[in-house]
């Protein structure tokens, strides 16, 4: 069966949610939402704890409250949701296929797509930890699934590896549940999290974070019984002889994200090496004309405040290609990563719009940094630079006109 | 009085301000750091009594999924977390629940309630 839609949005997290509601709101009622979960809202349902939507709505919501929010606005359109549905494949021509115990086997002609899939998490095999195979080791994301879904606490003395933002909240999580984390070993020599973080989730609980450690082995046969965590020299190799048992029955990884790509690949979407998702427009287009991307299916974000002004751009920008189609002399220049710039997004200018730009610095700066981005030559003044915590530049469109050469975004000193 | 310095991280917002502050231990003297004023009141209240908004699940009867989210409706002294969870503990919801539903009512006397962070009807 062919169905035909204005856009269609794939995932319902935030990203998807947000895109949904301004693809409607910008004169595309047809537009189709399409879940592979029960419910909508993607992962927002498992962050109970509450810091979103800070800036976006000036509100401190929970995950759920924030998803809730946004959904009982998208019922008040005429958007139509498809949940329990999952998409198998998506053409270059914009033919998408999708299978559901209610809807069977579908195919969708879209005018737009907009891919919001989100991210899946790093596990064990990516970063190949040494030792036996026990039970006990969780990835966070899936512990926290666990505690705040499934109502289901997945062990008693814990370590986390890794100090992301969704391994820190756990660490107060399972604490709050009447288990003892021993403590949150990071590699690197700075935390992968946002400091409000260690603070009101390691340091007002006592939880220990150890920097340039990380767990060389694992010990136990059915059931965890401890790691080895070893101190890591500047390259990042386990130092001999600062090997430490540490025991526990759980061993939670939050070891970073990567951006869920495989529908993105089949529509033959040009990837980022740097950010692992589309490139883009700063109108969240990709390299396929009405195919757009955002959130962290994009690249990985901070906060969910982000992912949401992507999801405004791509939802208000594929309901205007549904309507009009394409630009005919759409010529983007590249955005491209100058010094301490590990990644930026997006990564090209199609002079369509203001560039908002968003950067991660490749090493911590902790004094007054210029961001600069030439052409046009602004120089944005910021406190710091952080890798854990994205850098957000906005240039007006009037500063870009007739822009012909590569954007270079670095972070220099004051 | 004594003064103290001490390093504070604002948890007001994600962009988490780091302030060097100097205070005798009730009144601030002079603090550096902080882009907003919401940093200047979250510091005075670190020094009397640290507050936060707990967050938390409770069992629920008859729903899709056996715990329901909740949290408080305003921040609660942080050393009271575990004695509102042990009180939670001996909850169980039946469905359905709406969000902002009053789970417990000033729980230990804090003047907060305890409310449904989302809705989760009978099935």
């Amino acid at each position: 069966m062919l169905r035909e839609a204005d856009v269609v949005v794939i995932g319902s997290g935030p990203a998807g949610l947000t895109a949904a509601l301004h693809a409607c709101r910008n004169g595309a009622p047809n537009t189709l939402l399409v879940e592979r979960e029960e419910e909508l809202g993607g992962i927002l349902k498992q962050c109970i704890h509450n810091g979103f939507g800070l800036e976006q709505f000036n509100r401190d919501y929970t995950g759920p409250e924030y998803a809730e929010r946004l959904i009982s606005d998208l019922r008040k359109t005429a958007v139509q949701c498809f949940v329990n549905t999952l998409v198998t494949d998506i053409t270059s021509q914009r033919i998408i296929t999708a299978l559901s115990p209610e809807h069977g086997a579908v195919q969708i002609k879209a005018k737009s797509i907009v891919l919001a899939m989100g991210c899946r998490e790093r596990t064990r095999g990516s970063i190949g930890i040494p030792g036996t195979r026990p039970a006990g080791i969780f990835t966070a994301g899936v512990a926290q699934r666990l505690v705040n879904i499934d109502g289901y606490l997945p062990g008693r003395q814990v370590v986390i590896l890794g100090s992301g933002d969704i391994g820190l909240i756990m660490a107060r999580r399972l604490t709050l549940e009447g288990a003892r984390v021993a403590g949150v070993y990071e590699i690197m020599s700075y935390p992968g999290g946002l400091k409000r973080n260690i603070v009101q989730c390691l340091n007002d609980f006592d939880i220990p974070l150890h920097l340039s450690r990380t767990v060389t082995e694992i010990r136990g046969r059915e059931r965890v019984e401890g790691v080895v965590v070893s101190r890591v020299d500047d390259a990042l190799r386990p130092v001999d002889g600062s090997q430490e048992v540490v025991q526990c029955d759980t061993l939670l990884l939050s070891v970073g994200l990567i951006p869920e790509n495989e529908l993105s690949r089949k529509a033959g979407v040009e990837l980022s090496p740097d950010t692992g998702g589309p490139i883009t427009t700063e109108t969240m287009e990709t390299s396929v004309p009405g195919v757009f991307a955002c959130g962290n299916v994009s690249t990985v974000f901070d906060i969910v405040d982000y992912v949401a002004e992507t999801g405004v751009t791509a939802g208000s920008c594929a309901a205007l290609y549904a309507g009009a189609g394409p630009h005919r002399d759409r010529r983007p220049v590249d955005i491209v990563a100058g010094e301490n710039v590990r990644l930026v997004f997006p990564q090209r200018y199609a002079s369509e719009d203001d560039l908002t730009l968003f950067i991660r610095a490749a090493e911590p700066m902790e004094r007054p940094v210029i961001v600069e981005v030439a052409p046009p030559g602004s120089k944005i003044t910021r406190p710091y630079a952080r890798p854990n915590e994205m850098l957000k530049v906005k240039i007006p469109r009037s500063k870009l006109a007739g822009v012909r050469k590569p954007i270079k975004v670095s972070i220099k000193e004051k | 009085m004594p003064t103290e310095k001490r390093h504070f991280v604002c948890v007001v917002c994600p962009i988490g301000c780091e302030m060097d502050v100097v205070h005798d231990g009730v009144e601030i003297i002079s603090m550096e750091g902080n882009r907003c004023d919401k940093s200047e009141e979250f510091v005075r209240q670190e020094l009397i009594e640290p507050m936060r908004i707990l967050t938390t699940t409770v069992r629920i009867r008859g729903a899709r999924w056996p715990v329901v989210p909740v949290r408080t409706d305003r921040s609660v002294p942080r050393r009271l977390f575990t004695g509102i969870i042990r009180q939670l503990r001996g909850i169980t919801l039946q469905a359905p629940v709406k969000m902002l539903d009053v789970v417990a009512g000033d729980v230990l006397a804090t003047g907060a309630n305890v409310i449904a962070t989302r809705t989760m009807p009978r099935e």
